[in-house]
């Protein structure tokens, strides 16, 4: 019985298994082959990026090898470490955090592969690597910008908040930095200090904090997201204090958030939303294609470049003229 | 009452003792804080995790452990919302197949570790990555958004005045209390976890016990996953990824054995999930710098785990003295 059991167990995983074997597919002789190990795709954000990148890749006749970490540091570093093994010609990643960025770097670097960190920078330049970031701060300060000019239309002091991702993600970090800048160069503005809200980048605690924060200080009508993916939140949060208004309305709150996604794009549209900053993922895709490919061609092992995607801020004022850059805009308009 | 009494009822209620202190010590930094609308407000938000930690309160009592949770949150969840969504089902039915996914996890849980005699550390975290693996392939990683209709719920009211998450808590709570407490299943349980040999040569049917807090536990995930959807109305790739944690933490805090046979629902667990949530709230009240909140966190945790861990052997101190007294 012991034996049926386990082998019934056995069948249950080899099944799947091979059903949904992709099969040996293998290169050509003259293919490039790159691996692109992600951290996990948990946000639009993530998954448009992915999208992104497979895509420019396939389209220019390049073998992928796809590995996801599933948000563990640890095994994106021993993913590419059996990648190399197998012999590609060069590794993209999107790290979990800045400290594993390096660690896998150097990995690379000793192994001779060119590796391309996408959208999640290296927390120092120890080791050698193609790397495109977006400017986190000058996109969030871009946006936050936009919002102190409709607060100061009020004419009178706001009251401040921002929502802070994950204080181990050199994003949030860089995002969080922007926001400040402008609390600091409108200092007559600001009602009291900024109020922090930890979100881990988790909907429910930003939800919690988000509730805590709104009860301490219900004066806030001033908000700032370091990701767009929390919208729903603050809305859940926002709506039955009545806050949760269009633009220009006596309660709304003046928000703004980062990332571009499908959600931003659809409360611009509805006017729920200020502003948000835009990474421009294609453009992104194609600068580490570009360097990741010239690196090959000419047999360099470990590359070493800084990308930076500038970005911008899509807002009430300008949505007519460059909603078609934002990557969740034109993903909202497919949708529609 | 005379001093040794009174610090026989502090040690033995050093959890709410503690608790109250923090209420009070959060509430004396930012008065808000004591308002109604913030302690419903902790309610609710501690009300998913605390459906969580009621389930994982019956694994952890027969001394085992279910770190499987946090997947099986985001499985319930996402097929939830794919069978309102793309299936056009009616909420309930959804909600209804989706507590039946729970189940059904819960249930290879129970079979692997009574019938294949697997490890529950090992075979949970085996399901906790089958069960996100699952969620993934049928996502593709993309958020599920809930229809308003699904999220209005959270701000519905029972009998007019009481927050459906809460409500729901609170009867999860209720049923749990009566099961452990005052029934034989119950009794069994803590026999169970107290000694597994013995409750097997008292005829306990020790295998059948420990198979229903799995299923208990991947029912009430479930559960707590719809709970949270309720009011967050999207769910993503990250979906109570390390929320099994949160529920241990909550369970054991309340006064839980992670080795078994010690541990209540009602006070127990619901002030470990409340405590938790209190002070993640105070913390944000108190505008307390953002890189300083993880640590005081983790410090008031570790002072009310350290407090419960030494007022065993204190306690006994005391009834010693007693007895010799007498």
């Amino acid at each position: 019985m012991r034996k049926l059991t386990v082998l019934f167990v056995v069948l249950c995983l080899l099944v799947p298994t091979l059903l949904f074997s992709a099969g040996g597919k293998e290169a050509k002789d003259d293919q490039i082959t790159i691996a692109f190990c992600f951290q996990d795709l948990e946000t639009e954000f993530w998954v448009a990026g992915h999208k992104a990148i497979t895509e420019t890749l396939r389209e220019n006749g390049i073998k992928v090898i796809e590995k996801n970490a599933n948000e563990d540091a640890n095994r994106q570093l021993e993913q590419v470490k059996d990648v190399i093994t197998q012999g590609v010609d060069g590794v993209i990643i999107i790290p979990q955090d800045g400290e594993s960025a390096v660690t896998i770097a150097k990995a690379c670097n000793e192994a001779g592969v060119p590796i391309g960190i996408f959208n999640r920078p290296p927390s120092d330049k120890s080791a050698k690597n193609l790397v495109v970031v977006a400017d986190n701060e000058v996109i969030a300060e871009a946006a936050v910008e936009h919002m102190a000019q409709e607060a100061m239309k009020l004419g009178r002091k706001v009251y401040p908040a921002i929502m802070v991702g994950d204080l181990g993600d050199p994003n949030a970090v860089g995002r969080r930095q922007g926001f400040m800048n402008v609390m600091a160069k409108y200092p007559d503005l600001w009602a009291h200090a900024p109020v922090e809200i930890p979100t881990k980048w988790d909907a429910n605690v930003a939800l919690a904090n988000l509730q805590s924060a709104m009860q301490a200080n219900p004066k806030i009508d001033f908000l700032f997201t370091s990701s767009d993916f929390l919208f729903p939140v603050i809305k859940s949060v926002l709506a039955p204090l009545g806050k949760w208004q269009l633009v220009g309305h006596p309660n709304h709150v003046i928000l703004g958030g980062l990332d571009g996604d499908v959600t931003a794009a659809q409360l611009l549209e509805e006017k729920y939303l200020d502003a948000t900053g835009v990474q421009n993922l294609f453009y992104e895709a194609d600068l580490m294609l570009e360097a990741m490919l010239a690196a090959i061609k000419n047999g360099e092992k470990t590359p070493d470049k800084w990308m930076d995607d500038p970005g911008f801020a899509l807002t009430q004022a300008n949505l007519d003229t460059r909603a078609e850059e934002m990557w969740g805009w034109v993903l909202y308009k497919e949708k529609k | 009452m005379d001093k040794t009494r009174v610090i026989k009822f502090t040690m033995k209620n050093s959890t709410a003792v503690l608790f109250v202190l923090i209420f009070i010590m959060f509430g004396l930094i930012a008065p808000r804080f004591f308002t109604v609308k913030n302690f419903q407000n902790i309610m609710s938000n501690a009300s998913y995790i605390g459906i969580i930690a009621v389930g994982m309160t019956f694994v952890l009592l027969t001394g085992g452990i279910d770190l499987s949770v946090g997947s099986t949150m985001y499985l319930c969840a996402v097929v939830c919302g794919k069978l309102i969504n793309e299936a056009k089902m009616p909420v309930l039915f959804a909600v209804i197949i989706s507590l039946l996914v729970g189940v059904l996890i819960g249930s290879v849980n129970a079979f692997a570790i009574t019938r294949l005699r697997l490890v529950p550390f090992i075979t949970t975290l085996i399901t906790q990555t089958i069960a996100r693996g699952f969620g993934l392939f049928i996502t593709r990683s993309i958020a599920v958004n809930y229809p308003d209709s699904v999220t209005l719920m959270s701000t519905s009211k029972v009998l007019g005045f009481i927050p459906l998450q809460i409500f729901i808590f609170l009867s999860v709570v209720a049923v749990a209390a009566i099961v452990l407490g005052k029934t034989r299943y119950g009794r069994q349980l803590y026999a169970v976890g107290n000694d597994l040999e013995s409750a097997k040569k008292a005829g306990i049917r020790c295998d059948r016990l420990i198979a229903s807090t799995y299923i208990i536990s991947g029912l009430l995930a479930a559960l707590g996953g719809f709970v949270t959807i309720t009011q967050i109305g999207r769910v993503n790739a990250g979906f109570g990824s390390g929320d099994e944690f949160d529920a241990i933490a909550a369970a054991v805090l309340g006064g839980a054995s992670l080795f078994g046979g010690i541990g209540t629902v009602f006070p127990g667990t619901v002030l470990g999930t409340v405590m938790i949530e209190m002070i993640q709230a105070g913390l944000v009240f108190a505008n307390i710098d953002i890189y300083i909140q993880p640590i005081i966190m983790a410090g008031i945790i570790f002072l009310a785990v350290f407090i419960d861990s030494v007022r065993t052997t204190q306690i006994q101190k005391l009834e010693r003295r007693n007895i010799l007294k007498a």
